[in-house]
């Protein structure tokens, strides 16, 4: 599996699924996303545009993660639709504290949308874990993310876990770089069928992603679809990867 | 206006180029009447040292009531000139019987002059109309009007100018609003005999934000700042501050963050051989109504959840640790947004629209990464370029948008040279799809060997 996380740009978007729209990142769940370092705008871009409904969103990562420090910046989120006044920032200084800030946040039932950005193996982050960030989930309806950049993935509670890639974009006019593209792979969905993938284009005129080979109107990640069945059966907890 | 703006013939009021003319290396600022309104307000406060009755008299005046605080300053004079070394600012000051003759005095009267009835009749403070009929009367000084019959005078010049002369001769009171200090909200708990369980203090404290709780709800206040000191019988005092974003009476909500701020604390509440005492005080108040209960009680919970969390994160990871992206009117693109504590300011400011802006990154490097470049042209966008050990071939690009270097906020930076170096930007995408911001520090002709740096990261 790991072999797949972190081909670049050797996805194949052809088998991606013509009868299956992509699923949102349901409100209410744990969620993964994995992404290669280089990535890390994407991946982000991709966790945030799932935001895009009203509510408070926070986001939890290190003071320090990695060699370089990469700051948000508001221009750049307003771009794909996200008021920065939404967004409260908390940098913590050790993986466990991004852990606690992160299921403190997901637990207030003020918070729309809970990301959490760790680099590496984030040792922490076990069964136990995020079985405690899916029941606080769970609880306050909140939609937790859990951003991944250069790690294995690992055994975990989450509802799915996907893995994201920059995709080349549709130039623009004077061979431009155009709207966002991503290459998205969904790793694994609890209660549905995984290993699918989708190449999302930025529709600047919805503002929201749309499947560049379906092309699905807006099907991306407006919500628009039926979302990820949450209940899951009896022994679902046992077999969490 | 000081003594050296006196000599240099510069008064309050005079038209900007006159003064430059008077004075030509003069330096100009522009006018903040708040801020002159908030200093005005703490020398009000500075001056309650000499007596507790002290008002304004904006926009540049103070009255003290010195009744019977004289003496303790060595006398009335020793007195006016403690107050004025103590204001820092050339000052004037004049005494007498009432506050509406001593105000007259300052602002009319010759230096040293005590006498009321010498004054111009401008002290009346009347409209312009009103003095030039005076001065045609031949009434020149308050004294002239006091001689008068008051009925002629309120007949001609209405009730107020009455007033306002009768103030001046102490006929009529003319009371000051003095500025009163709040008592500090402060409860204590003093015990019979040590309290050695934790469990117990923090049951007092509780019964001690109760009754600080009763204090501010009379006051309409509520709490941005707790301090409570637990006084062990060893003589060691243990201090617990927390902070809230909202002004919180609620008793459970604060013990919720002290007992966040207990489990953060190095060392631990070690009660020793037992707490003494115990105080609370309420160190920073803001007003808070008693609120109506909105018809949709869910959004109004949820909304009062997040400001709890944002200070229970405050208190477990530092204020500065919990923040939001506050844009600033700046131009570079770094300095274009700040992070502020969230705690700080509740609302969050609006961002400013991007419609007519080009795109930004979402995610930008701090600092900026230099990368080596092969451009095709001295001043086009860069072909390649080596990022971290990976080389990056360029397939698509756009640009360059120029970003001057802020040369309007350095000194003399409208000179060629004084400035910093403008920056080329170019939004750039790899032949893997990857869109990169960067710039190239410097222009070419105008530096030697620019330099490339990779400054964002867009999705």
């Amino acid at each position: 599996m790991s072999g797949k996380v972190f081909t670049m740009n050797a996805r194949a978007p052809q088998q991606s699924a013509r009868t299956m729209p992509l699923p949102v990142l349901a409100s209410g769940q744990l969620h993964e996303v994995h992404a290669a370092g280089h990535d890390q705008a994407a991946a982000l871009c991709f966790a945030l545009s799932r935001s895009s409904g009203a509510g408070a969103a926070v986001l939890a990562r290190m003071v320090r993660s990695g060699p370089l420090r990469a700051n948000l910046q508001g221009d750049g989120l307003a771009l794909l639709g996200i008021d920065p006044a939404r967004l409260t920032l908390v940098e913590a200084n050790s993986e466990i504290d991004v852990l606690r800030a992160g299921l403190e946040a997901a637990r207030c039932p003020g918070v729309a949308m809970v990301l959490l950005e760790v680099r590496g193996r984030f040792a922490q982050y076990d069964l136990t874990a995020s079985r405690r960030l899916a029941l606080a989930a769970e609880r306050s309806q909140a939609c937790v993310v859990v951003l991944r950049h250069d790690a294995q993935p690992r055994a975990s509670a989450a509802h799915t876990r996907w893995s994201i890639t920059s995709a080349p974009s549709t130039p623009l006019e004077a061979d431009a770089p155009g709207w966002p593209a991503l290459a998205v792979e969904l790793l694994r969905w609890r209660g549905g069928v995984a290993d699918r993938q989708w190449l999302l284009q930025w529709d600047s005129e919805n503002g929201t992603f749309r499947d560049s080979i379906s092309g699905a109107a807006g099907a991306a990640l407006s919500g628009a679809v039926v979302s990820l069945p949450a209940v899951r059966e009896d022994t679902g907890e046992s077999r969490a990867a | 206006m000081d003594r050296n703006a006196h000599a240099a013939g510069l008064s309050a009021g005079m038209a900007l180029a006159d003064a430059r003319a008077r004075c030509p290396g003069l330096m100009t600022l522009p006018a903040d009447p708040d801020a002159d309104a908030g200093e005005l307000a703490r020398l009000v406060r500075a001056m309650q040292r000499f007596t507790p009755m002290t008002s304004p008299d904006p926009p540049d005046g103070i009255v003290l009531d010195i009744t019977g605080c004289a003496h303790l300053f060595g006398g009335e004079a020793a007195l006016a000139a403690q107050a004025a070394a103590h204001a820092g600012y050339t000052a004037r000051h004049a005494l007498a019987d009432n506050a509406a003759a001593a105000r007259a005095l300052v602002r009319y009267g010759r230096v040293g002059e005590g006498d009321v009835r010498a004054l111009p009749v401008t002290a009346l403070e009347l409209a312009d109309d009103a003095l030039a009929a005076l001065r045609r009367a031949g009434l020149r000084t308050i004294g002239d009007l006091a001689t008068r019959p008051l009925r002629t005078l309120a007949a001609r010049f209405g009730e107020d100018a009455v007033m306002h002369l009768r103030q001046l001769l102490g006929e009529a009171g003319s009371p000051i609003v003095p500025h009163r200090v709040p008592a500090p909200i402060r409860t204590e708990a003093r015990f019979a005999e040590p309290l050695a369980r934790t469990d117990d203090a923090l049951d007092v404290i509780e019964d001690l934000l109760v009754q600080a709780g009763r204090i501010m709800e009379k006051r309409a206040l509520g709490g941005r700042r707790f301090l409570v000191t637990l006084h062990r019988s060893d003589n060691a005092r243990r201090h617990l501050a927390v902070e809230t974003a909202q002004p919180v009476r609620d008793p459970a909500s604060v013990m919720r963050l002290l007992r966040e701020r207990i489990e953060t604390l190095a060392d631990p509440l070690d009660p020793g051989f037992g707490f003494d005492s115990i105080d609370l005080a309420v160190s920073r108040t803001e007003p808070l109504q008693v609120r109506q209960m909105a018809l949709n009680a869910a959004d109004e919970e949820r909304s009062d959840s997040f400001a709890a969390l944002i200070d229970r994160l405050g208190v477990r990871f530092g204020t500065d640790r919990v923040r939001r992206l506050k844009p600033q009117n700046r131009h570079l693109p770094e300095v274009a947004q700040e992070l502020a504590p969230a705690m700080q300011d509740r609302q969050a400011a609006l961002w400013p629209d991007i419609d007519d802006r080009p795109p930004r990154p979402l995610l930008l490097l701090d600092p900026p990464q230099q990368v080596t470049v092969v451009a095709g042209v001295p001043d086009g966008p860069p072909q390649r370029f080596r990022w971290r050990g990976h080389l990056h071939e360029v397939r698509l690009a756009e640009g360059p948008e120029r970003i001057e270097g802020e040369w309007w906020r350095r000194r003399s930076g409208h000179h060629a040279g004084k400035a910093r170096n403008a920056r080329d930007y170019y939004r750039i995408e790899d032949a893997v799809g990857r869109r990169f911001w960067i710039f190239r520090h410097g222009l070419f002709g105008e530096v030697a060997d620019p330099r490339w740096y990779l400054h964002g990261l867009f999705p």
